[in-house]
């Protein structure tokens, strides 16, 4: 009877004793990965960061602005195309002509969908004064080809930060 | 015992008999003693035990029962990992757009003890980093020191192309900068900060404290859309007429919220000192002058409006009031006469339309020194403004106000005030009369801007409708913004060069508010000494160079501040905006 007992509690005492020491390495174990996740988070939000301003910087209104007249040349909205009574817009439209001439994109090949836009759907959207286009568009190649890239223009974040460290 | 054994190996005993164990034989003497020492001894350390164990279940008790508090109460115990805050927060535009960012840059440095191939190291850092010369890595490596730097602020791309190296002694150190994406475009705004990013120019200097050691972003009420156009529109002013410099900014008139703020010619805040490879003569100085919040300048006609606004809200003069500006006034050595002089006598709307220096001086000297300097106190024009940029400029302004200065502080020469304090009090004139400080920082949601009543309601209203003139017949057509029902005042100042007024050397500014009939934006722009060109036909006043900059400014940023357009020659807008001492009558053209 008395070895039954002693069985039974030393049993016990090993069994709680393996299960304190699983538990508390268990939980080392846990908050070892806790803490690699947690780094790996801020590493991850470091990363992000950064992909922050590089996005911020390669979307100033600068870029956009250059980027516009390459590629879309939309002007400034100008009052007469805005409509802000219900009465303005009219009831029909009419149809248009059945040969519709084709305004091409001088830069991009003749075949892409983008490039051939019928004139009377862009009509409406061009800017009031055209030799604004024609003068931007006309300057922009000749002021790249003119002479290489100044230092002052970094094209990703990365240079941007390069160039400031060498500059201290 | 031979008895006992006898006994119980006795065949013939009773079977119920069994003998007695024997009793156990006590010793005497010295091994009692020992026996019982023992017992003592056992007895003592059974019961510690016993203790400790019943300390032991009791502290179990208590901590599962009783003390022990939840599971969630027990963590911060554990050494977690955080994230280190940023030394300075990040600075937004209104719109959440980055103007200002503390990015991780870690910095490469070599411990030469743990290199083992010097030779090849260094080869394969200068194909990382090709301006870094060979040899001089090399001799870096083999200094036998335990720590040299390698490289300072390192782009992510770098560092991972010296991870992918894989040369055990190379080692990172974790460093931080702060990068301006956007450049020149905000440089006079945002600042720019030295080594250990302490601000040193702008708003990071100016709220230094707030930034330090923030981690959630600040807003400020800047729009980076309309900084663009504004700086744009303000480079080509100055590029078209060759002129020294410009200032300008964008208000809302009614919470005092700048939405764009420009000062040209400006510098890159990610190399403020580096020369701007465009203009490479332009001194440093120069660029770094911020035009807006610390030059003072003598302003010149836009100050009518106050001189105006005084008058009328005095009560020396009424819009139908009128003064004699046949002849120019002579006074001490000074002569006020018109740049293009009526010659007769001009109401009090005429003299802002036709911007009459006389009639704008004689408005004055009815009114009074007292009062004309007072009212300037009340506009906030005699103290340096008050903003989040740390470098603002203080007035300059007659200690003894003379009739002279009555004079011309009514046409703005002799009182020199920074563009910010003006266009805080311009907004005051035409938002209803309410003062409200100008401000950088984007206000939360709901917030209602404190102010101070400084001009009637009544007195604005005229205001809005005299101020309309000037863009309907006055000197500032060119300012016109179909749709937007733009109202202003035009300013061409003379220079003071030394002693005296140079004549060729002007300041011309424009104040446009939009829409004047309900005022909602302020546009305020500025050219240091433009030259007059062709398509100018040999002007460079304020009518010819911004006022027509100011009109191109308003229909750019309309759209995108969502002001719609109304047909100004509605009824509606015409009733909001007459002038009834003007009813019936002819006006001349400008």
């Amino acid at each position: 009877m008395i070895k039954l007992s002693t069985l039974f509690w030393l049993v016990l005492v090993s069994t709680i004793g393996f299960a304190m020491f699983a538990v508390k390495y268990g939980v080392q174990s846990l908050e070892g990965e806790l803490n690699r996740t947690k780094r790996a988070i801020i590493a991850e939000q470091h990363a992000i960061r950064a992909d922050e301003a590089e996005w911020a910087y390669l979307t100033r209104p600068e870029t956009l602005d250059e980027m516009n007249r390459r590629h879309l040349s939309l002007g400034p909205m100008s009052t007469k195309q805005l409509r802000t009574s219900i009465t303005d817009v009219p009831l029909r439209v009419v149809a248009p002509a059945v040969d519709i001439p084709v305004v091409t994109v001088a830069d991009e090949p003749p075949d892409s969908p983008q490039s051939t836009i019928p004139t009377s759907t862009i009509a409406p959207i061009l800017p009031e004064k055209p030799t604004d286009a024609a003068q931007l568009s006309k300057a922009a190649p000749a002021k790249a080809s003119a002479k290489p890239v100044p230092p002052r223009r970094p094209r990703s974040l990365d240079e941007l930060i390069a160039q400031v460290a060498a500059s201290r | 015992m031979i008895a006992a054994q006898r006994l119980d190996d006795n065949p013939c005993r009773p079977r119920h008999f069994k003998p007695p164990p024997c009793v156990a034989i006590i010793p005497d003497g010295p091994a009692k003693q020992a026996l019982e020492a023992c017992r003592i001894r056992l007895l003592v350390t059974g019961g510690l035990f016993a203790l400790v164990f019943a300390v032991v279940a009791l502290r179990v008790v208590e901590i599962v029962a009783v003390g022990g508090g939840t599971a969630e109460s027990q963590i911060a115990r554990f050494r977690v990992v955080t994230e280190p805050a940023p030394s300075h927060a990040d600075i937004l535009d209104r719109n959440g757009n980055v103007l200002a960012a503390t990015l991780d840059s870690p910095s490469l440095y070599a411990n030469p003890k743990q290199i083992v191939d010097a030779t090849e190291a260094a080869n394969r850092l200068v194909r990382v980093f090709p301006t870094l010369a060979a040899a001089e890595v090399y001799a870096k490596l083999t200094s036998g020191k335990s720590f040299v730097w390698i490289r300072r602020h390192l782009t992510p791309a770098e560092q991972y192309d010296v991870n992918q190296l894989g040369i055990p002694g190379l080692e990172f150190e974790h460093e931080e900068r702060r990068v301006y994406p956007d450049g020149g475009l905000t440089s006079h705004v945002v600042g720019y900060t030295g080594i250990d990013n302490a601000g040193f120019a702008g708003v990071e200097r100016g709220l230094d404290g707030v930034l330090r050691g923030r981690r959630e972003p600040l807003e400020l009420s800047l729009d980076l859309r309309l900084q663009y156009i504004l700086h744009e529109e303000l480079q080509r002013i100055i590029d078209d007429f060759t002129a020294k410099g410009g200032a300008g900014l964008i208000m809302d008139v009614n919470s005092g919220e700048i939405l764009a703020m420009t000062s040209l010619p400006d510098f890159d805040p990610n190399r403020p000192t580096a020369p701007d490879p465009e203009h490479p003569s332009i001194p440093l100085a120069d660029r770094m002058f911020d035009r807006v919040t610390l030059g003072v300048y003598e302003l010149g006609s836009i100050f009518k409006i106050f001189t105006v606004a005084m008058a009328l809200d005095c009560g020396t003069a009424t819009v139908a009031s009128t003064y004699d500006a046949s002849h120019p006034i002579k006074i001490g050595r000074f002569t006020i006469s018109d740049y293009h002089g009526k010659h007769r006598v001009l109401s009090v709307p005429e003299i802002l339309m036709y911007s009459s220096n006389i009639g704008a001086a004689r408005m004055a000297v009815a009114a009074g020194a007292q009062t004309q300097r007072e009212f300037l106190a009340r506009l906030g024009l005699l103290k340096p403004p008050k903003i989040e940029v740390s470098e603002v400029g203080a007035p300059h302004y007659p200690a003894k106000w003379r009739e002279v200065n009555v004079m011309t502080i009514a046409f703005g020469h002799g009182i020199s005030v920074t563009p910010l304090s003006f266009a805080t009090a311009a907004a005051a004139l035409v938002n209803g009369g309410i003062l409200r400080p100008a401000t950088l920082v984007k206000p939360p949601a709901g917030y209602e801007p404190q102010g101070r009543r400084v001009i009637s309601t009544k007195t604005s209203e005229q205001m809005r409708r005299l101020m309309r003139l000037v863009v309907e017949h006055g000197t500032g057509t060119m300012a016109a913004a179909p749709g937007y029902v733009v109202g202003g005042k035009t300013g061409t100042a003379d220079k003071v060069s030394g002693r005296h007024y140079a004549e060729r050397k002007l300041l011309s500014s424009f104040v446009g508010v939009f829409p004047i009939n309900n005022p909602k934006y302020l546009v305020l722009t500025m050219v240091d000494e433009p030259h007059p060109n062709k398509q100018s036909h040999g002007y460079a006043t304020a009518g010819w160079t911004v006022a027509p900059a100011t009109s191109r400014i308003i229909q750019r940023i309309a759209p995108l501040l969502g002001v719609q357009p109304v047909d100004e020659s509605s009824p509606e807008v015409q009733r909001a905006l007459m002038v009834e001492s003007l009813q019936g009558k002819r006006i001349e053209a400008y």
